[in-house]
């Protein structure tokens, strides 16, 4: 993509993103410092693109704030008091409840640090919750509240951790990181933990298989460089664990705070900046958010066009004036995000805690699968009228039930399940031989898989099914198959995991920790049934005018043609951000057929018909003979 | 046409049809229209400056007898609450703000039917003669079509005689949106698209300068925002008498209109009509952002999507906050906000001359 620099120094720096370089501190300042806010809004806007299509996404949460006690006083806290003092707060298990209402999709719980709240009373708010809003997922207790409770209850971080976990913790918020630099800590809050402290909460949590996110609170007395050290600082970790959800740069509110003397909020250019270097600079990070609350609504909803693809949530802070009889404020509040995703252009997202997408608020939605493996598809493509999201296979057949994707590359299963809505449109996703991208990560042999716990990505439709088929057809043994979240997880206790896409490519290069052995699914099916594996098909919904598929048909014709001219360039940094050369990365491509021909419709219908098998009488797969478009 | 024809023309200084800034509008990709407009605000004004003014914004009157469903503003004549300033009281509030540091008095009111022409022309030769330091920027086009009505003088007659009284340029408010089949529904009696235009036509003949306003979000559709635009772009072909253009978005709190407009529009629209104006209206010198009517976090945002102005301090301002919606600021502030978008500040004049240059602080990030 060309953009007409105004700042000439730009032009190196876009040139390292475009071939999937990681930018440096120096790269960082540049960026920071251009006066070419566009240029860098247009660079940061199409890395967001490259992630997360036209979505943008956001959660109907609620934020707990249990008490305001607390036994720290940080010199930037506007919220905290003491025990006894006027104003003071504490929320019993019971009041938290009574915030909550059904429709609420994540609850946030963090607050004070009291002295005198015996541990059990956390484990318990945290289970009440868990327990009576089973829809719902804690999202709960910042690093320096873990920290505070490993030392006040005088149990390992990984401990706290735990038991947390075991209650009901699903993911953690990024607060308390403030900006890692000691000169900044000892001025501003020199009770909390540093930024040692915070990785290490963060890197058990994720060890731990709860993901997290990650702050970092800006606009005091922080140099830009202590900025980009910060985010190096994540950016690091995250190589290592893999754990962090979201990015979420925190607008410092000078409120009656008295850090700074000029009493200054931000300037929505350093804000906008602030989003669209992170989103440069964190080029492992899966989401940038743009938080509403600190940035206010206005330069959140620009920052949707600078880098940001999340707008947090509801928050529902305004339980006050709904009990007054308001009509729903929630709801209000939701519409009013959507309005604002929708005006900058975007898909409005709806997900849960762990990012998965429940309901898109858009009509005309094309859906690509966001692995290497079909980028050939969506490099160039380009649909008038449509917006893309990108979608792993499961959730994309959920969206597809729900009617919300006109036109995509489906899961194969997902449209055998719903060949009576969806017509393919001639293209897939199928093997010549191996694909390395659907892989079982194994303790065991095959035979000694019986009986055995394996581990099942969230995103897989058909691969699991694949599984299923080879274990129990091939093999003659079946095996108990758990259901992985979205994020880290913690494979502790399985036998094998099984991956797919972009997540077994990167670890078929680096292998899963404890599990020895690696197997390609696809070979397997291919020595046992001489046929080449389906995994996916491009499909539009049959009510949708012939002309629109035709029109889709076409821009997908000419986006493979245009992306097979150049693979290297179109794949290249994708490749190497899951550790491949730019030659693997090719071979991986190549090894790919996307054209659906007679074999691989007989493919299709074979598996079908064993998946059929084992799944009756539940199963809702046709009969062998009547697949629509098995004609093809 | 593709957008990046559009795009191609624009960068090879051809004129925009109103299909390619409809094209723009509808389908351009927000910071591509940044982009473009950059290059066009840069091209026309190549300093990286951004100016503004020091001015008030009083009013001499709320009584009016138009009604339009927009306005939180008006008063009916003897409605409780009504008033109308003596031109006494206006010279010496006018006294205060030159005092202040104030340099341009834009001052518009009600279109009240008690009042002659005589107080018009007696308030502009006063406000020349005892306070010289300030620049009268008053009356805006229904007003002038008020006084025509009153008096029984032309547009043109009224015009002449306000100008040999001392007045010199008007403001641009009362065009919302110049499409009649917008203007019947929100201000049936204000006088169409064709009164506005009259009245700047004529008084740019004369040799007034004026701004050119557009209050869009309400109910309009994009395409009477390119007849807006337009129609601006073919009169300033005529007498070159716009200084600049002023975009805003309505502000429905306390409004009849607020029933069926809820929300005020958002700051993405804002800055996607900012920048189609900067590329559309090739002829106008000046963008003018905001900063009071969208915010100031989105008035500096604006001035990297095609304005070089940033308004005026508008020490005084009463028709937005009639609507709730309530934005101050100070000198000192504006040249920081100024500053900290990165650019250099300036104070001008009504007439876009430069008064004062602030450079930026040597260490701003």
């Amino acid at each position: 993509m060309d953009i007409t620099f105004r700042d000439k120094e730009l032009g190196p720096v876009w040139a390292k993103v475009q071939k999937g370089e990681r930018l440096s501190l120096e790269d960082g300042l540049i960026l920071y410092r251009t006066p070419d806010i566009i240029g860098l809004g247009k660079m940061a806007h199409t890395v967001q693109k490259s992630r997360s299509g036209d979505g943008v996404y956001f959660v109907l949460n609620q934020k707990i704030e249990h008490t305001n006690i607390c036994v720290l006083s940080c010199k930037f806290c506007d919220f905290a008091v003491k025990k006894g003092a006027a104003g003071a707060y504490e929320m019993t298990a019971r009041d938290v409840l009574d915030r909550l209402t059904p429709d609420i999709k994540e609850v946030h719980i963090t607050g004070g640090m009291p002295a005198d709240w015996p541990w059990e009373r956390y484990l318990d708010l945290v289970e009440s919750v868990h327990r009576t809003l089973p829809d719902a997922d804690v999202k709960a207790f910042t690093a320096v509240e873990i920290d505070f409770f490993h030392k006040k209850f005088r149990m390992s971080i990984e401990e706290v951790l735990r038991q947390l976990k075991a209650a009901g913790v699903r993911t953690m918020p990024g607060g308390g990181a403030e900006v890692f630099s000691e000169r900044v800590r000892k001025q501003l809050f020199n009770q909390k933990i540093g930024a040692k402290g915070w990785l290490e909460v963060h890197r058990t949590a994720h060890r731990l298989g709860i993901p997290t996110n990650s702050t970092m609170l800006y606009g005091h007395i922080e140099t830009i460089e202590e900025r980009l050290q910060h985010m190096m600082k994540l950016r690091e970790l995250q190589d290592e664990t893999g754990g962090f959800l979201t990015f979420i740069p925190l607008a410092f509110q000078p409120g009656a705070t008295g850090i700074k003397p000029s009493h200054r909020h931000t300037s929505a250019i350093d804000d906008l900046k602030t989003i669209a270097v992170s989103r440069l600079m964190l080029d492992n990070f899966p989401h940038i958010k743009a938080y509403w609350v600190m940035l206010t609504e206005e330069v959140a909803g620009v920052a949707l066009n600078f880098g940001a693809d999340d707008m947090d949530g509801t928050v529902g802070g305004e339980k006050i004036a709904h009990d007054a009889g308001a009509i729903s404020p929630m709801s209000l509040k939701k519409d009013q995000i959507i309005r604002i995703i929708r005006a900058a252009g975007k898909i409005p997202v709806e997900r849960d805690v762990y990012y998965n997408p429940l309901h898109l608020h858009a009509e005309r939605v094309i859906g690509k699968i966001p692995y290497l493996n079909s980028i050939a598809f969506h490099a160039h493509l380009h649909v008038p009228g449509y917006k893309v999201l990108p979608v792993k296979p499961r959730r994309m057949g959920m969206l597809s039930e729900k009617g919300m994707i006109d036109a995509g590359l489906f899961s194969v299963m997902n449209y055998v399940e719903q060949a009576e809505q969806l017509e393919p449109i001639g293209y897939g996703l199928a093997t010549r031989d191996q694909v390395k991208s659907v892989m079982l990560f194994s303790k065991e042999g095959w035979r000694d898989l019986d009986g055995k716990r394996i581990g099942i990505i969230d995103d897989t439709a058909t691969s699991v099914r694949l599984l299923r088929v080879l274990l129990e057809k091939k093999y003659g043994i079946t095996a108990r198959f758990e259901r992985l979240h979205g994020g880290v997880n913690d494979h502790s206790g399985l036998d094998a995991v099984l991956l797919i896409g972009d997540e077994a490519l990167r670890h078929q290069k680096t292998g899963l920790a404890g599990f020895d052995l690696i197997y390609d699914l696809a070979s397997e099916w291919y020595e046992w049934q001489k046929l080449p594996f389906v995994f996916a098909v491009w499909a539009a919904k049959r009510s949708l005018p012939a002309e629109s598929k035709a029109q889709i048909t076409r821009a997908l014709e000419a986006s493979l043609e245009k992306s097979n001219e150049d693979l290297a360039g179109i794949a290249g940094a994708s490749g190497r951000r899951l550790g491949l050369t730019e030659m693997e990365t090719v071979e991986y491509l190549t090894g790919f057929n996307y054209r659906l021909g007679e074999r691989e419709w007989e493919a299709i219908t074979r598996f079908a018909g064993m998946v059929r098998e084992l799944e009756q009488p539940e199963g809702q797969v046709p009969e062998r003979n009547d697949l629509p478009g098995s004609r093809m | 046409m593709t957008l990046e024809q559009v795009f191609q023309k624009i960068r090879k200084q051809e004129r925009m049809t109103r299909e390619e800034g409809l094209a723009l509008l509808q389908r351009g990709d927000l910071l591509d229209l940044a982009e473009a407009a950059n290059e066009v605000r840069f091209r026309i004004n190549p300093d990286p400056r951004v100016t503004f003014v020091i001015d008030t914004n009083p009013n001499y009157t709320n009584v009016c007898t138009i009604d339009c469903i927009f306005c939180a503003f008006y008063r009916h004549p003897g409605e409780s609450g009504e008033y109308t300033h003596s031109v006494d009281d206006l010279i010496a509030k006018f006294k205060e703000a030159a005092a202040r540091g104030v340099t341009t008095v834009l001052l518009q009111g009600g279109v009240n039917p008690a009042l002659p022409l005589s107080y018009y022309l007696e308030l502009v030769e006063r406000t020349v003669r005892e306070v010289p330091s300030i620049h009268p920027h008053f009356f805006s086009t229904s007003e002038v079509l008020g006084m025509a009505e009153v008096s029984g003088f032309s547009v043109p007659e009224v015009l002449a005689q306000l100008w040999d009284a001392g007045l010199r340029t008007l403001p641009g408010g009362g065009a919302e949106i110049l499409s009649d089949r917008v203007k019947r529904k929100i201000s049936s009696r204000k006088g169409t698209s064709a009164d506005w235009l009259h009245v700047m036509r004529e008084a740019h003949r004369i040799g007034y300068k004026s701004t050119a306003t557009m209050m869009y979000g309400h109910l309009e559709q994009d395409e009477d925002i390119i007849d807006h635009l337009e129609v601006v772009r073919a009169l300033q072909d005529e007498y070159h008498g716009f200084t600049a253009f002023v975009p805003w978005s309505f502000k429905p709190g306390n409004t009849p209109l607020e029933k069926i407009i809820p929300h005020y529009a958002t700051p993405t629209r804002y800055l996607q009509i900012l920048a189609l104006s900067r590329l559309y209206l090739d002829n106008v010198p000046h963008i003018q952002a905001s900063w009071f009517s969208e915010g100031k976090k989105v008035g500096q945002i604006a001035l990297h999507f095609g304005a070089d102005d940033f308004g005026g301090t508008l020490q005084e301002e009463n028709v937005h906050a009639a609507a709730n919606f309530v934005n101050t600021t100070d000198t000192e502030e504006c040249i920081r906000m100024i500053h900290d978008a990165g650019f250099e500040a300036a104070q001008r004049n009504t007439v876009y001359e430069i008064l004062n240059v602030y450079p930026p602080p040597a260490e701003a990030a």
